[in-house]
Formats: C-alpha cells, sequence, structure tokens
C-alpha cells in the first residue's frame, strides 16, 4: 500500500486545514514548553513577551512570540561561543555539526543536530523526494562537496532511507560526474540550479546527449533559479527531464518547502512540521495569500535548536495548496523562494532584482553565463551592465545583446543595461550557490540608498 | 491505542508504536546491560521510529536523555 501512494505522510499531507491548523497549534506548545524548560534564552524571551505554552490556543497567539533575527542568532554565538545560548541538549548528544554557506557574507552560523535530529532532516526531503515522484527503484547521483555546508547530506541519507542507490558525487570535476550520471545509469540528479546546467554545458561539450540519457528527474536546490520558469525550461530541456525545486537553510538543517510532481509552479510548504508565516519586511505585519513578504519559520522538528518566528529575509508569496491539484492541503510558495529582502539593487532609482534579470536572460538559450556587474562611472553615476558569454559561433551575438538590452530596459522603467558578450569561460562558475551579482559601486548609502545621477 | 487527537491507530501502527516505546524503556532502564553493539543499534532504531511516532501525532517527546 505504501509505494502506492503518492505521499510520504498521506494524512497529514491531506488534512483539512482545520485539524492541520490544531495540530500545528498542539506542536508549538510542546515546543514553547520544551524550549523553556531546557533553554534559559528562550526562556527569557517568552518571560520576557509574557508567554506561556498554555497561553497558546490558536495560530492567532503565534504572534505573542517575538521575532528572531539572525543577526540575534549571530551575536548570540559571539557572546556564547561557538553555539550560542540557543542549545537545548548537551554537546555530547551531538552527532553532526555544519555551518552556515556564508551567502550573506557574515559569521556563519554553527549548528549540531542528534540522531533523532539528524533522523527528522532526512525524513523533510523524503516528503521532497516521495512528492516529486522518487521511488526506491532510482539512482540518485549527488553533484555536491559534502562539506560542512549541510546543502545536500539530509537528502543523501534520505536517499538511503528510500531504498534508492546512492551515488555520492563529492570531489569530482564536472567532467566525472557526468561520465559518472551516464556510467551508473542514475536517474535522479541533484544539485544547484546552477550546477544543473553547467553539467549540462559540460555534457554538450563531451559529445554526450543528456537529454537522451538515463535521468528522469532533477532535484534542485540552493538557490532561487529552481523556480524560475525560464531557468527551469532550460534545464528540462538540455536534461530532458522533470526539475523539482526544493528549499531549505541550515537554521533548519533541512528543507521546508518541496515541488510536487504536478508541478503548480511553487513548493508546497511542508506544514505539519513548520509554520510559515509571510510578513510586511517593513512593519512585520501579516501578508494576505498573493501578496509577496518576508518569510518568518517556527519549526517543530530540530529539538536541539528550537526556532521560533526565524526572519529568513526570503522573499516569499504564499498561495492556497488547493491552487494544486495533487489533494495536499498544504500552501504553497508561487515561485518558490523569489530572492532576499535585501536583494534589491538601487540603480538610478530603479529596483532591479536579480531574479527578474536571470528571468530575462534565460529567455535566450545561446547565452551559457551570465553576470550582473554594478559599477560607478565618472565617480557620479551608478551603471549597470549585463556581461553575457555566447559561446555558439553561428550565433549573432551582437543582435542577441542588443535585443537582451532592449528587453531589460522595457522591463525596468527604460533603465539602460549595458549587455556585452565577453570570453566564453571568462565568467565564475559555480557548484554550490551561484554569486552572479558584482556590485563595485564606489559609495553604498544605508537600506540601499544610492546616490542619483 | 489513540493518538493525540483522538484518532484509533490501526493495528499495525500500534505494534510500531509497542516496539518505540519498549525501545525507549529498554534504553532508559536497563542501558548498562546493554553491549556496545546493543545499544548503539537501538539508538539508531528508536531515532528512525521517533519519526513514526511523531508522524502519527503520538506525543512522545524528545530523545536527548535517551542518548538519540
Amino acid at each position: 500500500m505504501t509505494t502506492e501512494s503518492p505521499y510520504w505522510n498521506p494524512r497529514h499531507e491531506t488534512m483539512a486545514r482545520d485539524k492541520l491548523e490544531a495540530l500545528q497549534v498542539r506542536k508549538l506548545r510542546n515546543l514553547i514548553e520544551w524550549a523553556t524548560a531546557q533553554v534559559p534564552y528562550q526562556a527569557k524571551r517568552f518571560s520576557d513577551a509574557g508567554v506561556t505554552a498554555e497561553q497558546i490556543n490558536s495560530l492567532d497567539d503565534l504572534k505573542r512570540i517575538p521575532f528572531m533575527t539572525r543577526d540575534e542568532w549571530m551575536q548570540g554565538q559571539l557572546d556564547h561561543p561557538p553555539y550560542g545560548p540557543i542549545l537545548a541538549a548537551p554537546e555530547e548528544s551531538a552527532i553532526r555539526y555544519h555551518l552556515t554557506s556564508g551567502t550573506t557574507g557574515k559569521t556563519p552560523i554553527r549548528v549540531l543536530d542528534s540522531m533523532k535530529d539528524w533522523e527528522w532532516i532526512a525524513e523533510m526531503w523524503c516528503y521532497g523526494f516521495w512528492g516529486f515522484g522518487v521511488r526506491p527503484s532510482d539512482r540518485v547521483f549527488f553533484a555536491f562537496s559534502y562539506g560542512t555546508f549541510v546543502g545536500f547530506w539530509g537528502a543523501h541519507y534520505a536517499c538511503e532511507k528510500l531504498g534508492c542507490l546512492v551515488l555520492p558525487g563529492g570531489n569530482m570535476t564536472t567532467e566525472a560526474r557526468v561520465n559518472q550520471i551516464m556510467d551508473m545509469n542514475a536517474t535522479v540528479v541533484c544539485s544547484t540550479p546552477t550546477y544543473a546546467l553547467r553539467m549540462a554545458q559540460e555534457a554538450r561539450s563531451m559529445g554526450i546527449d543528456l537529454a537522451n540519457g538515463p535521468v528522469e528527474r532533477l532535484i534542485l536546490s540552493g538557490e532561487p533559479a529552481g523556480s524560475i520558469p525560464a531557468t527551469k525550461k532550460l534545464i528540462e530541456e538540455q536534461w530532458g527531464a522533470k526539475a523539482g525545486d526544493t528549499a531549505g537553510m541550515t537554521e533548519l538543517g533541512t528543507i521546508m518547502m518541496f515541488e510536487c510532481d504536478h508541478q503548480p509552479g511553487g513548493a508546497h510548504i511542508i506544514e505539519d512540521h513548520y509554520i510559515e508565516e509571510a510578513i510586511d519586511p517593513e512593519t512585520g505585519e501579516s501578508v494576505a495569500y498573493g501578496e509577496p513578504g518576508e518569510r518568518v519559520v517556527t519549526s517543530f522538528g530540530r529539538g536541539f535548536i528550537p526556532v521560533f518566528r526565524y526572519r529568513t529575509r526570503d522573499l516569499v508569496l504564499k498561495v492556497p495548496g488547493s491552487t494544486c491539484g495533487c489533494g495536499r492541503t498544504f500552501d504553497i510558495y508561487e515561485g518558490g523562494i523569489r530572492g532576499r529582502v535585501d536583494d534589491m539593487k538601487l540603480v538610478r532609482g530603479t529596483n532591479v532584482y536579480p531574479r527578474a534579470v536571470e528571468a530575462i536572460v534565460r529567455e535566450h538559450e545561446a547565452i551559457d553565463e551570465f553576470q550582473i556587474h554594478l559599477y560607478t562611472a565618472d565617480g557620479i553615476r551608478d551603471e549597470i551592465e549585463l556581461l553575457v558569454e555566447v559561446p555558439d559561433a553561428n550565433v549573432d551575438a551582437g543582435a542577441l545583446c542588443a535585443e537582451l538590452g532592449k528587453t531589460l530596459a522595457e522591463a525596468h522603467e527604460g533603465l539602460r543595461f549595458h549587455v556585452k558578450q565577453v570570453d566564453n569561460e571568462s565568467l565564475p562558475r559555480f557548484e554550490l550557490k551561484a554569486k552572479r551579482v558584482l556590485d563595485e559601486r564606489e559609495i553604498v548609502g544605508g537600506q540601499g540608498e544610492r546616490k542619483q545621477a | 491505542m489513540q493518538n493525540a487527537i483522538g484518532q484509533d491507530l490501526n493495528p499495525a501502527q500500534q505494534e510500531l508504536m509497542e516496539c518505540y516505546d519498549r525501545l525507549a524503556r529498554v534504553l532508559g532502564d536497563q542501558s548498562d546491560e546493554l553491549a556496545p553493539f546493543e545499544q548503539r543499534n537501538a539508538l539508531k532504531a528508536l531515532a528512525a521510529l521517533w519519526q513514526v511516532a511523531n508522524g502519527l501525532d503520538m506525543d512522545r517527546g524528545q530523545t536527548y536523555h535517551l542518548g538519540a
């Protein structure tokens, strides 16, 4: 019976919303009780806010708990090294140590997990793999470096739990990875969206036709691009496979959302293990379905580090689960993670979101790699240029750049983008999270403010 | 046997919960009688079965005091 279910946990994934919310309230109460008893730092936060477990009777009561920011977490680590005052269990109970990837350029956050928590971390990935159609008969290749960044670690253990054949692709060149995917007839490949494209490039240069190869599914994570339609379409075409987005974070240890095999244009939130709020980043007030907001997460699974109302800075747009035909009641983040609250660049008064630029660039399949470069011209004026690699000599790169510049300007209130072709393989390549924005402007003001031309 | 929201478990689910509860009891009360291979494998099993208990809405609390 189990193998025929399209759901990892059928009862929870199809639970009526009122029952699901009751489940969340009960788990929230338990977690507050646990954290109050075990973590003096959390107990003080609750006490200062006048919150007790008994007072939590509905999801509205969640709002009584103060937000926690990454800055607070990092400050806690600096004040109480190495983990901060947030552990609910003794360090000797831990079996895993991981670090954030450092995308934001600040002090990495260190986390610990026990045996039970590590199983839970894999469990969350199981929702995603199973929901996207991965089954025990699959052979799953991980294009992942297996370091202290948690990345696909939990996914690896999830696939072992599912009974898949796991093909660990750490410490390998891109060429060697492509070869192993083909040699081992991998049916599933896990990577970042950027690296999926990189492997496709490499395969082309090796004369390998991936689109007619064994891979049926790609599980993407680590970057918003997995839910950018043009990027996903490009990946699916180049691999001849379905691509499913997931998103997680080291602060939780695992994923909190996954795309099901109905591919509704977004990812389901694993709501039996998390409460995910979307708020106005300025006011902190909740936003309605269909309105963009900042993700705020409360996680029930990792008892070692209870997380309450953590402000992620991720931009999301939540819609009801009923907008997907898969039968899950779990709400959806339409378009996945849409970027970061602080991703936006203000260029001569115009907002530029890297994700929006990528969505346009990826409409042009001839472009292999790109970089958004911001600089100061003549000491006073912000400029933005897009550097692109167009390896196919048969493509009229000049015309392509002109067309792209026009499309970008039209999408950005007439802002002029200088689109330039650069030498092939001259732009950086990425295995983990891509960093395609290079901001070399001379004066950076607060809150994204820039001097105007 | 009912879960935390008053739903009955089926016989197979009940058996799994009984396994979990027995494992937790042995690891809590008789851990010092176990050889390393017995204790560590039992902890691994407990960590996995905790996921079943959690998914079935059986509130079994945390496992750190048992070593998992």
